[in-house]
């Protein structure tokens, strides 16, 4: 029984195996500027990306299908790649720029089976439209007025 | 994840702690009215916030709520005699009224002023509904009463009952808030009990297993979406209020009547927890009402003359293998309300978050957590009053709807999670 305090402490005391493997991508130039703060925290197995939108016209469907990611550091890496071993995907954006990203990465999560997540960071017109950009894509959304919620969930979740 | 320094912040609601501080800045529910049925009554000892107290209502009916104990040697005062204008100690006869001062010491001469220099801490006790409600914080501060919409609707459109919980009451209100445990823990009752089975959004419900959450901040604390798949085009969304620091709503069901929880502490180890059912619009039918007391929908059986739930942790919750192989159950726990004490007393009394293991569809939990916290430490270090406190923030309802697909739900629901006397509930 492990209902009372005095049992409760016999709880087995080993460390759970196995870490996540989170991807976050910010969607937008505000974004990124967020993640970079965030990013200099020390995480576990967490990667984060920017994603800059390109002229439409120079993006071919496989393209978009597969975009490309700048790390932190500012090399390029491939959406389908950087996905390979992840389990869940936080997308951060603060406005709708980044919609054609979130459709790429939401579906390319949805067809390897990845936990997606959008926090939308701010509360005016274009957060709204965030939401909006994000909805179909983003199994959990969650709207914020302040960025420490991305640290905050990123914390609960062990990235 | 939490921190443990984190968990204990939040976690601890005894005097002088962070979130016990919080916790004293609102009206919270006391004890059930019923349980000073009448002018005279029986004492009641009342454990709120880790403070042992004593609930009385003197023969001409005021209520009062103070120190448990004599400040003469320390007895119990729930021996005493309740008198006209006071609550009498049994051992030597010293007497109290509704707001602690001693009124009588009678070892000391007649016209003696000694007892008007003893006074007991007392804290306002209030009926507004089927509740009595206390205030525990700096009488300066005192906030405008509760004006959560299941106390205020006529008497015979609202039922409130209360149960003892053997945990923290966070992991009670995480309870709450967590949406996606509800097709699963209790999925038997959506087809079976009298008071969630036969509305179209069960169906919806049970056809999609695997929902998309959406997070608001509001004013009073959060709005959580949930959204599940309906006809072409559309979701069916239910919505959850979480007012801070611990009222919750379920989204409703059809017609049937709309219901909710707040979960108090009793102490770091043990939550009281007040559910109630209520119909903004009507009243409730004799059948509904007899669903509730015979412990159904929301609510439970206590053992007779107590709030302590008959299935307990002494007896397995009267877990049922048999019925859980059947379908009957998914727990083999009967009951949604022992359903979800059954499993969150399992966890120890205070679980430890330090070694869970969080997903995004906890996100709703992520967030209350992280506002809780924020909220404490505004309250300790800048004197912020907390989101929650002012009674506007109270007039919110939980909703069920199927919108559009490219509607927000924030935005179209404003109205219906808002209370609108005389107006129906938003409910499929």
């Amino acid at each position: 029984m492990a209902t009372t305090a005095a049992e409760a402490r016999f709880r087995v005391d080993a460390p759970i195996r196995g870490q996540r493997a989170t991807r976050v991508v910010a969607l937008d130039e505000s974004a990124t500027a967020v993640m970079r703060r965030v990013a200099e925290q020390t995480w576990g197995g967490a990667r984060f990306y920017s994603y800059e939108a390109r002229p439409h016209s120079v993006e071919t469907d496989a393209e978009l299908a597969d975009i490309v990611l700048r790390t932190m550091d500012g090399a390029e890496a491939r959406l389908s790649e950087e996905l390979a071993d992840a389990d869940a995907m936080v997308m951060i954006a603060t406005a709708d720029d980044g919609a054609e990203a979130a459709s790429a990465i939401g579906n390319a999560c949805t067809l390897r089976g990845i936990m997606t997540a959008g926090l939308i960071l701010g509360d005016g017109r274009e957060a709204g439209a965030a939401v909006m950009a994000l909805r179909p894509h983003a199994r959990v959304l969650m709207r914020s007025t302040g960025e420490h919620d991305v640290a905050d969930v990123l914390t609960a979740l062990r990235a | 994840m939490l921190a443990q320094e984190t968990n204990e912040l939040l976690t601890q609601t005894g005097p002088g702690t962070p979130m016990g501080e919080l916790f004293r800045q609102y009206w919270i529910p006391a004890l059930l009215a019923e349980e000073l049925p009448e002018n005279g009554s029986p004492p009641v000892r009342v454990k709120l916030l880790s403070e042992r107290l004593i609930a009385f209502r003197d023969g001409e009916g005021r209520y009062g709520l103070i120190d448990e104990f004599c400040a003469h040697r320390g007895v119990s005062l729930w021996f005493g005699h309740n008198e006209e204008t006071g609550l009498r100690c049994a051992y030597h006869g010293w007497k109290y009224d509704v707001t602690g001062q001693c009124i009588e010491v009678p070892s000391e001469p007649e016209d003696s002023i000694f007892c008007k220099k003893v006074k007991l801490t007392a804290y306002p006790l209030v009926k507004i509904g089927d509740i009595l409600w206390t205030y525990m914080g700096d009488p300066a501060k005192r906030p405008e009463p509760p004006e959560f919409e299941f106390v205020h609707v006529p008497s015979e459109q609202t039922y409130t009952s209360k149960r003892w919980q053997e945990s923290n009451w966070l992991q009670a209100l995480e309870g709450g808030i967590d949406s996606s445990h509800v097709s699963w823990l209790h999925s038997a009752g959506l087809k079976n009990d009298p008071l969630f089975k036969g509305s179209k959004g069960n169906d919806y419900n049970m056809a999609d297993l695997k929902p998309f959450f959406e997070v608001e901040e509001v004013d009073g604390g959060l709005f959580i979406g949930v959204r599940r798949n309906a006809e072409e085009g559309h979701y069916y969304w239910r919505i959850t209020p979480w007012v801070m620091p611990s009222f919750t709503m379920v989204p409703p069901r059809g017609d049937h009547p709309m219901h909710g929880h707040l979960w108090i502490p009793i102490d770091d180890e043990n939550c009281w927890v007040f559910t109630f059912d209520y119909q903004p619009v009507r009243a409730l039918t004799a059948d509904e009402l007899q669903a509730m007391k015979d412990g159904h929908g929301v609510h439970n059986q206590n053992e007779p003359g107590t709030y302590r739930p008959v299935q307990n942790k002494d007896n397995d919750y009267m877990m049922d293998r048999e019925a859980q192989r059947r379908g009957e159950t998914f727990s083999g726990v009967k009951g949604i309300a022992i359903q979800d004490s059954s499993l969150q007393e399992s966890m120890g009394p205070i679980v430890n978050r330090s070694k869970e293991r969080l997903v995004s569809a906890d996100s709703g939990i992520i967030k209350a957590r992280a506002k809780l916290r924020a909220a404490a430490e505004a309250l300790r270090d800048e004197g912020v009053t907390p989101p929650g406190v002012d009674p506007a923030h109270h007039r919110v309802r939980s909703v069920s709807i199927v919108l559009p697909k490219e509607a927000s739900f924030i935005d179209s629901c404003r109205e219906a999670a808002a209370v609108s006397p005389g107006v129906r509930q938003t409910s499929v």
